[in-house]
């Protein structure tokens, strides 16, 4: 009678060839796990749903009750050159190394990913989406649009006012005599001194889901 | 893509039972592969018994290849799967206190609910036991918070210790896996001889 092979030895060859199949196929990347997540998600692009007026964000930096994070995604010159008050410098390649703290984001949090105008802050809302889905918004139009609504033009090269929207480039367009930082009046504009503004609300507060887990 | 919205889906009553069924069948798995019984629990450390050791270690592994095959292939978002932030040194501490708890008392937590369902008496005990000392660590962890929140290192997983790859740790881990199980074997035949 033909002997049947060993179980075991099937089923640890089994283990092995699956773990070995895993190594050679790999994980997906951060770009790949979005393409996966963009049929669920990126609707909130297309409809614009987390795109919030500069005096929406104006109202969130004043508002005590909201733990507000505001992520810059540009590079260093632009950070250097001009940032609102109290954002936090962050290129895409360092998003992930914040994960830990965006899962432990209270529910009062609120995070704001911008950049000169939509098109780095839209990849940093979807690096954020891959990397832990926080309670996140893009500031519509960037720095671009916030200058034109809070800027104040004396402090720009040229004084020039309003800069065009139309062509997103990923430039800031409104040129500052010295790179301030956040030095300049219009990196906090003072509530109580600028018109007041209309805007659709979008921002809402997410009901917070404490995970946990293990077994022992 | 999992991990699912459950309550969301089926409600909070729904959930609940899905909850009831996956603790029943893991319940009596666990009952049914010997976890209900103190003698065999602890016979692992004596390398006298290794089924525990086997079963164990085969669903660590298998629920490794799982997830990662699932997160690879776009079925599981692994970053939404909750993975126990590191504390290092009262990580260290536990698993000895732990595993001397186990080697003394025959169960761990989850073991000690199973024989208590058999009504098994040293089960119920050491439940109690253990019941004790969580009301003490909850009444005393406060004098103790430096050590308690010390060695803290977040989401912290071997494919980041290693710098490698998930899917070559992953091999590594099921390398690993199959070595212990050979090695044990043979520790048990050494030590007790290949008729025990």
């Amino acid at each position: 009678m033909k002997q049947l092979p060993d179980l075991r030895v099937l089923s640890a060859l089994t283990l092995l060839f699956a773990a070995g199949g895993l190594a050679w196929h790999g994980q997906p990347s951060l770009d790949e796990k979005w393409e996966l997540l963009a049929p669920e998600l990126e609707s909130r692009l297309l409809t614009r749903e987390v795109y919030i007026d500069p005096a929406e964000l104006l109202d969130l930096i004043n508002d005590d009750y909201v733990h507000l994070v505001i992520y810059d995604v540009r590079s260093e010159p632009y950070w250097n050159e001009f940032r609102l008050v109290d954002s936090e410098h962050m290129p895409l390649d360092r998003m992930l190394g914040e994960r830990d703290r965006l899962l432990a984001l209270p529910e009062n949090a609120v995070v704001v990913v911008v950049s000169n105008d939509e098109m780095l802050a839209s990849k940093g809302w979807k690096r954020l989406m891959v990397i832990a889905r926080p309670n996140a918004y893009i500031l519509e139009g960037g720095l671009n649009h916030w200058l034109n609504v809070y800027g104040i033009p004396e402090e720009e090269v040229d004084a020039h006012g309003k800069a065009s929207l139309s062509k997103p480039d990923g430039t800031l367009r409104h040129r500052f005599k010295l790179a301030l930082g956040d030095r300049h009046a219009s990196s906090r504009p003072d509530e109580h001194r600028i018109p007041d503004r209309a805007y659709t609300s979008r921002v809402r507060l997410m009901k917070k889901v404490t995970k946990a887990g293990g077994c022992d | 893509m999992a991990p699912y919205d459950l309550i969301g889906t089926v409600g909070v009553t729904g959930s609940y039972l899905i909850y009831l069924a996956i603790g029943f069948t893991f319940g009596f798995i666990l009952e049914s592969s010997g976890f209900g019984d103190a003698r065999r629990l602890a016979g692992q450390f004596y390398f006298r018994e290794l089924a525990v050791v086997k079963v164990m270690f085969t669903a660590i592994v298998v629920a490794m290849i799982l997830i990662f095959w699932s997160t690879a292939l776009g079925l599981l978002d692994y970053h939404e799967v909750w993975v126990a932030p590191t504390y290092l040194w009262p990580g260290i501490l536990g698993g000895v206190l732990m595993g001397v708890g186990f080697i003394l008392g025959g169960y761990c937590p989850g073991t000690s609910l199973v024989s208590v369902a058999t009504l098994k008496i040293d089960g119920m005990f050491f439940l109690l036991g253990l019941i004790a000392g969580v009301i003490f660590f909850g009444e005393s962890v406060s004098f103790i918070t430096n050590f308690w929140n010390s060695g803290y290192f977040g989401h912290f997983t071997l494919p980041e210790l290693m710098q490698l790859e998930t899917g070559v740790v992953v091999v590594l881990v099921v390398c690993l896996a199959l070595a212990m199980f050979l090695g044990f074997g043979w520790l048990r035949r050494a030590i007790y001889g290949k008729t025990k």
